[in-house]
């Protein structure tokens, strides 16, 4: 099977959520992806993208346990599938061979 | 807990259909909700929840809109999939089938939806220009009750500034159908004691003229009765643009007094925002008289508006005020005897002559785009119809009904229509903004309802309807297709193919050469737009237009009452411009070609006995010595002006050669004499000059009359300077010998001679324009119906081709085949749209004041474009026939 194209969003998506483990929901990820890239994130695309994701068989989501403060709606939590490291991976080594002989010039910006 | 906007998530329910994705979404939204009250307070972060659903709705739901095996299928599929049997599980699926057609088939389903959209924008454009300009050009309360009355001469055409004091005090007396009556004429005023001084579209108005329309002042009153005596008459109401521009705005205006024409005229009112009738005015005074002016019956120059009286009707107020204008025609043979009455509703009244007729031709082929768009729906449906002639006797035989098959087949048409609607509506703003950039402002003041054009409601459900309809009516050719199918046929069929049932090729036939006729017919009547748009503005017109600036002034008619002031004022100031290097030739006119004034006086020949009201009416002229030379008009016969002609010598007059032909055929003008009835003196020809056209939609060369300043001398003038170089450049020069003559006198119409002749024509250049895209659609269009019959028709044969290139049919041959329908199409289509074309040409020529002539030179060329474009469209899939392998094509199925 060829890797899956990763959009630069979705990647970003996948990567929060892998650095989020067991915690990652919605919430945190865009919250984590804005702290990162410095960007603001529109919570429809965030969505959006996790969807479509889960299309793709790059994450797994499950219904976590219900707080209070959502008044009592569960969260749906999302873990990284073995074919989404392999679409990280694909694509990181992708852009790493991209920008391979530009280090100096990248690293002065 | 502080709770969130329920109404947001109300819509996120709706929106996300998956229960677990729904939870997960609007928890989240709490969640951060919850935060959020802390540190915004309870309304922001209300707020900010109701924000982020509806984006996070709008968002998401196009999303899964957009996917597959996702809502609204799968909700679709879940009601589809209900054993009850229920009409809404038979709906559902019905939808749900009717969508996955349109989707299974991106590219025809996008040829239809782009199809019908582009047709639907060029009608949804047209219809909203017809509807600002003809149909709703004033929108105000109560507007349905006032009426336009007139007296023109010829009963056919309308002519509002034609009724006479005497005649429309008769009619305030006597008539009872119209409860109030109110006059005005035209007063362009110049507005003088300001810093730059202005010329102001204004209008002299009877007291009651707003009243009569039911319009209440910004500010102020209106005027009183005894304000139409001469010497109360100094009132002025000021148009609001006007007030806000000049007088920034300035309450305390009212009652100070300003300029107008040289005189100190008092502010007693501000109209309201937007009100500028009639035709942009912005500045209006009283219409003022004394008794024995008011029973003046010679002088016909005023429009009369009315109120209609409570129970009255149009027709009532036509009938009396028909019966008072029979009576003044007994009463006063001479001035009133081709007097006929008119009475028109306001709208129609006041609306522009010229929009009517253009929105009919564009109308007409908007329309006739819409024909060809659908007969090119039509045909790409009915590919798709007999392609799943299979399926369909698959599902019959399956049980499935026959009303069912139908329905599906309508739905799809539906949806395929709500997308070509949702595309349409963005197209036609675009094609509405460029219409609205098209006309220069000096243009748009004649043109009431400009303001109105705009995308709204009515647009949008004309185009719904339109778009609604058309694929109504073309999806019940294929609709019938399904229900038709024979099951035994069908699949019997499946095996071996022969070509596609006749009748239903002879139907696509049908479509295809109607759309290549239609097309044809389209594509002549808007080259012969464009020719007519192209000789108004670059034909013969018989000045120079290049390199003449021009700049009019009007003098007061107070101030400069004696004609020897008038006389000074105009050679002071072309002595000034004179001065000047750059220009080569100075001249001044009362009414300059292409301008938009005109002044016309009948024309009484010696010698021939004419009463007056038989006279001809020709164009008159009050020219300086150097005007023919400005405009390089020529002179053909005798002299032009100079010093001799002065007031104490023989009244002279330069004609028109088209006028000395007409009256003295034959014969030689010069010395010949005639008289216009203001005049009363006896004018000889002294010359004869070439001919002239004033603007290009009275095309047949004007006759014209010129009378030398130095024995008339007009308040009105056009100063003509022919420069060496940019005219525009001595704009500032202009000025200046102006001002320095008199700092009053404001200038207006600065320009060049050959801008004005554009913006003249600037209309119908863009309708021409606007036409010619329209028909470049159209011919896109009707090549593509072509190619996707030919396609089409080429694929459904395949097998036979291959049969016959195995028993040894050579290449050539296989091309003749599947290209000798389309040449029979294209001929058919070219001969009937060749006849259709020729009745577009006549049409044209009818509306367009005989500026048409059917030129059939150019026709053959459009025939052998359209036959050429069209046979190119049938040869791409021949010749992909031709190369087939025929083993291949024998095992195809």
């Amino acid at each position: 099977m060829p890797p899956i194209y990763l959009g630069e969003f979705e990647y970003a998506v996948l990567l929060a959520t892998l650095h989020l483990d067991q915690e990652a929901y919605a919430v945190p990820v865009r919250e984590l992806i804005e702290a990162r890239t410095n960007r603001p994130v529109a919570r429809g695309a965030l969505y959006t993208a996790l969807d479509r994701l889960e299309g793709k068989g790059c994450v797994r989501s499950r219904m976590g346990d219900s707080t209070e403060e959502r008044g009592g709606k569960a969260r749906r939590y999302f873990t990284v599938t073995a074919a989404g490291l392999k679409a990280i991976r694909a694509t990181h080594l992708a852009l790493a061979s991209m920008t391979r002989g530009l280090e100096t010039l990248l690293e002065q910006s | 807990m502080i709770s969130p906007s329920r109404f947001a998530e109300r819509l996120l329910t709706v929106v996300v259909r998956d229960p677990e994705w729904r939870d997960g979404v609007i928890g989240d939204l709490r969640e951060e909700h919850a935060k959020l009250v802390g540190r915004l307070g309870a309304t922001r972060a209300r707020r900010w929840h109701l924000q982020q659903s509806v984006g996070i709705a709008a968002r998401y739901g196009v999303h899964r809109l957009l996917r597959r095996q996702t809502p609204p299928r799968r909700w679709l599929a879940a009601a589809a999939q209900d054993p009850d049997g229920s009409w809404t599980a038979g709906f559902s699926r019905d939808v749900l089938y009717a969508w996955r057609a349109v989707v299974q088939r991106p590219a025809l389903s996008g040829a239809v939806v782009l199809t019908l959209a582009v047709a639907l924008a060029a009608n949804a454009t047209t219809f909203s220009l017809m509807d600002a300009m003809v149909l709703r050009p004033y929108r105000f309360p109560g507007v349905d009750r006032l009426i336009v009355a007139a007296t023109s001469a010829n009963p056919v055409m309308l002519d509002i500034e034609s009724v006479a004091r005497g005649d429309f005090r008769d009619w305030q007396r006597e008539s009872r159908t119209v409860k109030q009556w109110a006059a005005y004429e035209w007063w362009d005023a110049n507005l003088s004691g300001v810093e730059i001084p202005e010329q102001v579209p204004g209008f002299k108005v009877s007291p009651g003229f707003f009243s009569t329309l039911g319009v209440n002042l910004a500010a102020g009153r209106e005027f009183l009765p005894d304000e139409a005596e001469p010497g109360a008459h100094r009132r002025a109401v000021l148009g609001h643009a006007l007030w806000t521009r000049r007088f920034a705005a300035d309450p305390a205006i009212v009652g100070r007094s300003v300029r107008l024409d040289g005189e100190p005229f008092e502010v007693v009112g501000i109209a309201p925002e937007g009100f500028q009738i009639p035709l942009g005015a912005q500045v209006w005074a009283p219409l003022a008289h004394d008794a024995a002016a008011w029973d003046d019956r010679r002088r016909a120059f005023l429009t009369v508006i009315g109120r209609l009286a409570d129970d009255a009707t149009l027709e009532n107020a036509r009938a009396e005020i028909t019966t008072i204008v029979a009576r003044q025609r007994r009463d006063f043979p001479e001035t009133n005897g081709k007097r006929e009455g008119q009475v028109v509703d306001f709208i129609h009244g006041l609306a522009d002559p010229g929009a009517g007729p253009f929105m009919a031709v564009w109308q007409a082929a908007a329309g006739l785009l819409l024909l060809i768009a659908c007969a090119n729906i039509a045909n790409l449906l009915m590919a798709r119809g007999s392609e799943r002639s299979q399926e369909y006797a698959v599902r019959l035989a399956l049980g499935a009904r026959r009303g069912r098959l139908f329905f599906q087949t309508i739905l799809e048409g539906l949806f395929l229509s709500s997308l070509a609607i949702g595309v349409s509506i963005p197209l036609a703003a675009v094609g509405l903004g460029l219409f609205r950039s098209a006309l220069p402002d000096s243009v748009i003041r004649f043109v009431p309802g400009w303001n109105f054009i705009a995308v709204d409601l009515r647009l949008f459900v004309v185009t719904a309807v339109l778009g609604t309809l058309a694929m109504l009516v073309f999806s019940l050719v294929p609709a019938f297709q399904a229900t038709r199918a024979h099951v035994a046929d069908s699949l019997r069929q499946s095996g071996r193919t022969l070509t596609p049932g006749r009748r239903r090729g002879w139907l696509s036939s049908t479509l295809a050469t109607s759309q290549v006729a239609l097309a044809l017919a389209l594509l002549f009547g808007s080259g012969l737009l464009l020719s007519v748009a192209d000789r108004a503005v670059n034909g013969a017109l018989g000045f120079d237009k290049n390199n003449v600036l021009i700049g009019q002034v009007v003098l007061p008619e107070r101030a400069y009452a004696d004609a020897d002031k008038r006389r000074q004022f105009i050679t002071s100031v072309a002595r000034g411009m004179e001065q000047i290097p750059a220009v080569s030739d100075v001249g001044m006119t009362s009414n300059v070609p292409a301008g938009f004034s005109n002044a016309s006086r009948s024309f009484l020949p010696e010698g021939q006995d004419l009463r007056e009201n038989e006279a001809p009416v020709v164009d008159f002229r009050r020219v300086s010595d150097g005007y023919f030379a400005a405009l390089r008009i020529p002179l053909l016969k005798g002299r032009w002006f100079d010093d001799r002609d002065r007031t104490d010598s023989t009244p002279v007059a330069v004609v028109s050669t088209g006028l000395a032909e007409g009256y003295w055929p034959g014969q030689d003008p010069l010395g010949r004499r005639f008289k216009t009835p203001i005049d009363g003196e006896w004018t000889t020809v002294i010359g004869v000059s070439g001919d002239v056209v004033h603007n290009w939609f009275t095309r047949r060369r004007d006759h014209t009359v010129y009378r030398p300043v130095g024995q008339d001398a007009p308040f009105q003038m056009v100063f003509t300077l022919r420069t060496v170089g940019d005219p525009t450049a001595l704009a500032g020069d202009l000025r200046r010998a102006i001002a320095a003559v008199d700092a009053d006198q404001p200038i207006s119409m600065l320009s060049t001679l050959d801008q004005l002749v554009n913006e003249r024509a600037a209309g119908l250049a863009f309708i021409a324009n606007s036409l010619v895209v329209v028909a470049l659609i159209a011919l896109a269009l009707s090549v593509l119906g072509i190619y996707s019959l030919m396609a089409y028709l080429t694929a459904q044969r395949t097998q036979e081709i291959g049969v016959r290139m195995a028993l040894g049919a050579g290449r050539w041959q296989v091309l003749r085949l599947t290209t000798a329908h389309a040449l029979r199409i294209t001929t058919i289509g070219t001969l009937v749209g060749g006849v259709l074309a020729f009745g577009v040409g006549r049409v044209m020529q009818s509306v367009l004041f005989g500026l048409v002539s059917t030129n059939l030179w150019q026709l053959m060329v459009l025939i052998a474009i359209l036959a050429m474009a069209a046979l190119l469209a049938a040869y791409i899939p021949a010749r992909r026939a031709s190369r087939i392998d025929p083993m291949i094509a024998l095992r195809e199925s």
